[in-house]
């Protein structure tokens, strides 16, 4: 055997030298004294954990797994990665019955959506609110999202046939939250797509992404869900198609948490799906064009989602909105909301979840415009309930806009 | 008696010296250790740190193996906190031959070593890192022991018990009157002071260096240096010891110790001129790589910390002074009986498993001279931190919701973990982020353990043992030696010879991340911070 | 995405030369792997001796604060170093003496500061020094597990200064200065200048271990700078493949945007040193991954380094080759639409200096080279596709 064999480190934690830079830019380690910070829960604590796991720390909880360590390391340490695989392999608590709820976004939906006016009013009530903060410790000055009546993907179906006109063609993973909460977003996509002479498919039955679940101690329930949905895109794949989405979480869930958290293979599909910023913006690079409304005008300032941050995709939301003619725009200094998916729900993380946020609420306030854009669904609540600004997804503000 | 008088005196802060010590003093004896640097210096410190079961010398040497596998259950009872009780494979690679398994078996057998044939693929699943292709595998009692702390723990037993430790303190000659040895005359390599302490009996137990302090005292004691480097790497493999099941030979021992394994060693016979300064060679970096990686093939990926090499104390029988027959047995010297000289001793060869036993039988010695009637209970007394099994049941009992810092504080001093509990926030601070040593622990140290420099610091408390090998943490950690001794000219000096001591260990691995972590230092101590 | 220049590297030399190009009408992006050197500055640029018009405008429109003087600088262990272009964080002073009785204050439970080392420092100078810690519980709350770095600090400070610089009145006797961790300004600049005059003592900020606050904050300023000028600033990513035909690179790949090649006529190297990982080493040699260029160094690895941790450490030095105009030079042949800047260079160009002077000299003679060559072609500046539609549509 030769040393050229031998050279350095396969070990991604052991890249880590000590900077602190990670720290520096953790939103949580501002608010939330009790969280070890990402060095000590990521590469500093696995090399005790490899020693023994009973150096798990239960703290690492508090991480939002927002990336932003990820995104500062400039080692390329996955600080995140590190901290949810410690989760996932060490934390032995069952997840409480409130996790589970919470995680269970699509199950959820399917059972809300056709009683939508009912569940919407009374998760309104102050009553229903104080119980669900009493019983299930889920906190009470939280605004619901709204379940619509009728999901995405019954609209979408009915109009399959208009779509399957188009040129070319697109497959849509909508999510949880477009398919139950907010179908417009999809709508908006379709439109805009249609604009550019792309029609838009349903996958085979898509299922939630898993992150809440993967967030909430449910890794083997999410692997289930990896799995699936890796076959159902992969079947539109095969077939040709990219695969969109509308949601910067569900993406970096399925190209990275898939092969890194959950161990689940998705080299067949992973660069086949692309946020449809990104698709859109390479299809005017290639030579589509968009007409756009002369009248519109909108003040927009824009927030990075952490996810999308990760990602690296910002540029393409940024350089679709800046493209728009009528659209005054500001980019918002790179700040976490603090609402993370389900992390914000829970009545013991409320406190840190608002002030992760607060400079960001309060850029927000001071720039008074006519909307935030933002590519997530989950900031769009936090913001739009701790700002009172209307926040949209970039999609629907270029369908808004078009002619 | 004055206070520079004692019944005895050991040369020597090793294992050996320090098990001496302690089992001096529960006897009752009024004792002083003089270690010229500090504590586990020598071989003590630069081995393996593997608690061995005995198995590797069962077929050559079956004297070595009971004495090892009686000491490694003592050392399993009474020190707890210093021993992983990880279990070991030995393994039979294609390369190798099978038959040797059952040789090697039954000579475990004879010695009194649990060794267990297992399947193959039981091997991978007990200890995932090991090299796939092995066609064999025997399970042994096998452990991992931290050198640094068993030496420390037996001397603070000692200090409990009333001995006196000087080290820095190096022996320039001996009180000599007629053929008794009656005292050493010493100075003190900090400050230069000199001093001189008498004994009836001075036992000579300082390794390889037994040889000059021999020559000190005028009589002759063979030893045969013989070099082994070896290589920290920056985290765990694997949990379990793995050895090749063969004759005994280069790399072929892969030992976890605390938060990081290592591999060795090599042998090489090396002048007595190097022994106070032996380096590692890259032919030897590359050895230790391309064999290691036999045992457990991911360390060939796996970032290398250090490089380091120990000199063994090998001794030449008396009656063969031409060296060639080299014993590592232990052999304890009467210099009365052997070379007509009263009142010394020299106790040597043996290895860091058995120093409890090469302890038992110098004191045995010591007292027949003094005529103390007094027997031996080290094997079954526990060393001070050792009272509890497990450092889970430690931590829990001194913190209700412990942290990783006191998990980690609990795991490395025992039941004396519960000195550092302490209603000062402060003292929850931590000085080392990669192996989380808190303020507490380190003013713990330097408050019970004789602790006069960064270094010394290191091996009580593994400040700067990390992955960043003390980049962030020396600086904090000088600060609180300042505080202790009051001198920052000394505290400069020490944080300079610190880095210079990290780096020494660290260049000949010097590449990928350990190298990146170099240049790191380089900009912090040299630009950042002005040193 | 097409570009005029895309710069591999967002630390303080691919930002200079980024703001430059940008200032220039030049449509660029930077590709940077995390954050970078900037966070570990000491806030001295060495090697730059003369004060530099160009630098100091192009720093007071990021709103960075820099002044000059030859002089020395205290450094956080005590000791002095001559210093002359630095931030304004640092104070220079024509001699080590820069005072008679100084009050040392540092933050209890804060271990990254040296007082004692400073005061010893200082004394040996003829000052003389009290050292006091400052028990705040605002810093007490922040940390439940023990660990206490400058940039934590520092965003409590840019809140409670004020507070801080009252307990510090309170403390101080007959002193004419007070030291100080270099802990103030991250978000806020205008925090240390207030801190000075909120106190009747002249106030001498001291490092700290890294994160380097003023550093962080020099990144924060650059890069607002950069973006404010319309560059694209990729953060997080990182270059992993070029794409070049006959010596010229016309795209590169990077992690996160994998088939979407970033295009562009002039590439700028600007990945920094091993521990940026824009030289990367095995046990035999020291390559640069994206391109491959030429690298010299010895063969036999013993000599790459020098056992005295102090003395001069010849890896240090290594650098990408290059040609007058800092052309990156591969299998010998210079590449002539790739440069190369900062510390990748090593001091294989010593004329340029070393530091944060290497990274802005270099940076400042690149971006020379490209201006004066876009302007002997006549051909129009590459724009953003995406730009130019817009403004037809």
């Amino acid at each position: 055997m030769k040393l050229q064999e031998y050279t350095t480190s396969a070990h991604n934690f052991e890249e880590c030298m000590k900077c602190t830079v990670c720290t520096a830019y953790c939103p949580v380690l501002q608010v939330n004294p009790l969280y070890p910070g990402p060095k000590q829960a990521g590469p500093d604590g696995e090399r005790l954990r490899l020693k023994d796991p009973y150096f798990f720390n239960y703290a690492l909880k508090y991480c939002l797994n927002c990336k932003r360590c990820e995104v500062a390391c400039p080692s390329g340490v996955k600080v995140a990665d590190l901290i949810q695989s410690a989760r996932i392999k060490y934390d032995t608590h069952p997840p409480k019955l409130r996790d589970q709820i919470l995680a269970s976004t699509d199950f959820m939906g399917t059972l809300a959506r056709p009683f939508a006016p009912i569940v919407n009013a009374v998760t309104d009530l102050g009553i229903t609110k104080k119980v669900l903060d009493f019983s299930l410790d889920i906190d009470h000055r939280r605004t619901f999202p709204k379940y619509s009546g009728r999901s995405f993907e019954s609209w979408l179906k009915r109009r399959s046939k208009e779509q399957a006109a188009f040129p070319e063609q697109v497959a849509y993973f909508h999510g949880c939250y477009v398919n139950y909460n907010y179908p417009q977003l999809g709508k908006d996509l379709v439109k805009v797509l249609n604009a550019l002479g792309v029609g838009v498919q349903l996958l085979d039955k898509e299922k939630c992404c898993g992150i809440a679940m993967i967030a909430n101690g449910m890794a083997r329930e999410a692997a289930k869900h990896a799995q699936h949905n890796v076959e159902v895109l992969g079947k539109a794949v095969s077939r040709g198609l990219k695969v969109v989405t509308t949601s910067s979480t569900c993406t970096l869930t399925m190209r990275d948490e898939y092969p890194e958290l959950l161990k689940v293979d998705n080299s067949a599909v992973r660069d086949s799906l692309l946020m449809a910023t990104r698709f859109i913006y390479e299809k005017l690079e290639q030579g589509a064009t968009l007409k756009f409304r002369a009248d519109y005008h909108k003040k927009v300032a824009y927030h990075t989602p952490c996810h999308l941050e990760k990602l690296g995709w910002g540029v393409f939301s940024e350089r679709l909105l800046r493209m728009i003619p009528g659209v005054e725009f500001t980019m918002l200094a790179s700040n976490c909301c603090g609402m993370s998916g389900t992390y914000g729900f829970k009545k013991e993380n409320y406190e840190a979840s608002q002030a992760i946020g607060a400079p960001l609420f309060e850029q927000i306030k001071t720039l008074n415009p006519d909307v935030v854009a933002c590519d997530c669904e989950t900031c769009k609540w936090q913001i739009e309930m701790s700002t009172g600004y209307p926040v949209m997804n970039p999609i629907s503000i270029l369908a808004e806009a078009l002619e | 008696m004055k206070p520079n008088e004692f019944d005895v005196i050991i040369i020597g802060g090793g294992i050996t010296g320090a098990g001496t010590q302690r089992d001096c003093a529960m006897r009752g004896l009024r004792t002083l250790l003089i270690e010229r640097s500090d504590i586990a210096t020598g071989a003590t410190g630069r081995n393996h740190g593997l608690l061995h079961s005995g198995a590797r010398y069962a077929v050559n040497d079956a004297e070595s193996a009971e004495e090892c596998i009686r000491e490694n259950m003592i050392l399993r009872q009474i020190a707890a906190h210093c021993i992983d009780e990880t279990d070991g494979l030995f393994i039979t690679l294609p390369e190798d031959d099978l038959a040797y398994q059952q040789t090697f078996v039954e000579a475990c057998r004879k010695a009194g070593i649990g060794a267990e044939i297992i399947d193959p693929e039981l091997a991978k699943r007990l200890e995932p890192s090991v090299n796939p292709d092995l066609i064999g595998a025997v399970r042994v009692p096998d452990g991992s022991v931290d050198p640094f702390r068993l030496c420390a723990a037996n001397m603070l037993d000692a200090k409990l018990h009333g001995g006196q430790v000087r080290l820095h303190t190096e022996v320039t000659g001996f009180i000599r009157e007629g053929d008794t040895i009656k005292g050493v005359h010493t100075r003190n390599r900090q400050t230069g002071e000199e001093t001189d302490y008498y004994a009836t009996v001075t036992v000579n137990a300082c390794g390889i260096w037994g040889q000059h302090i021999a020559e000190l005292a005028g009589v002759k004691v063979g030893m045969f240096p013989a070099k082994g480097a070896l290589l920290i790497f920056a985290h765990r493999v694997n949990n379990l010891v793995i050895n090749r099941c063969r004759k005994p030979s280069n790399a072929d021992i892969l030992v976890p110790g605390d938060t990081v394994c290592v591999i060795g060693t090599t042998s090489t016979r090396i002048p007595f001129e190097e022994c106070d300064n032996v380096a590692v060679t890259p032919d030897e970096v590359t050895l230790l790589i391309t064999e290691g990686a036999k045992l457990a093939p991911s360390l060939s990926q796996t970032r290398i910390l250090r490089a380091y090499a120990g000199v063994r104390p090998l001794v030449s029988a008396d009656n063969d002074p031409s060296g060639r027959n080299i014993s590592r047995g232990i052999v304890c010297l009467d210099h009365e009986e052997r070379d007509g000289l009263k009142g010394f001793v020299t106790i040597t060869g043996g290895k860091l498993m058995t120093y409890r036993l090469m302890a038992e039988i110098a004191t045995d010695l010591v007292c027949k001279k003094l005529a103390v009637e007094k027997a031996c209970t080290t094997a079954q007394t526990p060393l001070p931190g050792s009272e509890e099994k497990s450092y889970e049941a430690v931590a829990q009992k001194v913190w209700e919701a412990p942290t990783t810092a006191q998990k980690a504080a609990a795991s490395r001093m025992g039941t004396r973990a519960s000195r550092i509990r302490s209603s000062n926030r402060r003292d929850d601070d931590l000085i080392c982020e990669c192996e989380e040593v808190s303020v507490g622990e380190i003013n713990a140290a330097i408050d019970r353990m004789d602790v006069s420099t960064l270094t010394d610091l290191r091996r009580r408390t593994r400040v700067g043992m990390g992955t960043c090998q003390g980049e962030f943490c020396a600086c904090r950690a000088a600060g609180l030696l300042v505080k202790a001794h009051g001198c920052v000219e000394r505290e400069r000096k020490d944080l300079a010879d610190f880095l210079q001591e990290r780096w020494k260990g660290n260049f000949p691995i010097g590449w990928g991340d350990t190298l990146r972590e170099a240049e790191y230092t380089q900009w912090i101590y040299k630009h950042a911070l002005g040193l | 995405m097409k570009f005029d220049t895309v710069i591999m590297g967002g630390g303080l030399a691919g930002m200079v030369a980024g703001i430059a190009l940008q200032q220039a009408g030049k449509n660029t992006a930077i590709v940077s792997m995390g954050q970078n050197a900037l966070h570990f500055f000491s806030g001295t640029f060495e090697s730059l001796q003369a004060p530099s018009e160009r630098l100091a405008e192009l720093f007071s429109a990021a709103g960075i604060r820099v002044h000059y003087r030859k002089g020395v600088r205290l450094m956080p262990l005590g000791t002095f170093k001559e210093a002359a272009l630095s931030l304004d964080d640092i104070d220079l002073f024509p001699t080590p003496k820069f005072g008679r009785r100084v009050l040392i204050v540092n933050f209890l439970g804060y271990h990254d500061f040296f007082s004692s080392f400073l005061a010893e420092g200082l004394e040996k100078q003829g000052m003389e020094c009290r050292i006091r810690f400052l028990s705040l519980p605002e810093l007490d709350n922040a940390k439940a597990h023990g660990e206490m770095r400058s940039v934590q600090i520092a965003r409590s400070m840019d809140r409670i200064w004020e507070k801080v610089a009252q307990e510090i009145r309170l403390l101080l006797k007959d002193e004419d200065t007070v030291i100080l961790p270099q802990v103030f300004g991250l978000l806020d600049d205008t925090v240390p200048g207030r801190l000075r005059q909120a106190i009747p003592a002249r106030v001498v900020f001291a490092g700290t271990m890294p994160p380097s606050v003023p550093g962080v904050r020099t990144q924060m300023q650059l890069r607002r700078r950069y973006e404010l000028l319309g560059g694209t600033f990729l953060m997080g990513d990182q270059a992993i493949r070029a794409h070049e035909h006959d010596g010229v690179v016309h795209s590169i790949a990077t992690h996160n945007l994998d088939a979407h090649y970033l295009e562009a006529r002039n590439f700028i190297l600007a990945t920094g040193g091993l521990y940026s990982k824009g030289l990367v080493s095995n046990p035999f040699k020291i390559t640069e991954p994206i391109l491959d260029l030429d690298i010299d160094q010895p063969q036999d690895r013993n000599e790459w380094y020098n056992p005295t941790f102090a003395g001069e450490q010849p890896y240090m030095g290594y650098g990408v080759k290059t040609d007058e105009q800092l052309h990156a030079i591969k299998d010998g042949v210079a590449m002539q639409n790739v440069y190369a800047i900062g510390s990748i260079l090593g001091n294989t160009r010593p004329e340029l200096g070393s530091g944060a002077g290497l990274a802005i000299n270099s940076a400042f003679a690149v971006v020379d080279q490209i201006l004066r060559c876009t302007q002997n072609d006549n051909e129009e500046p590459a724009t953003p596709v995406i730009l130019s539609e817009a403004k037809n549509l």
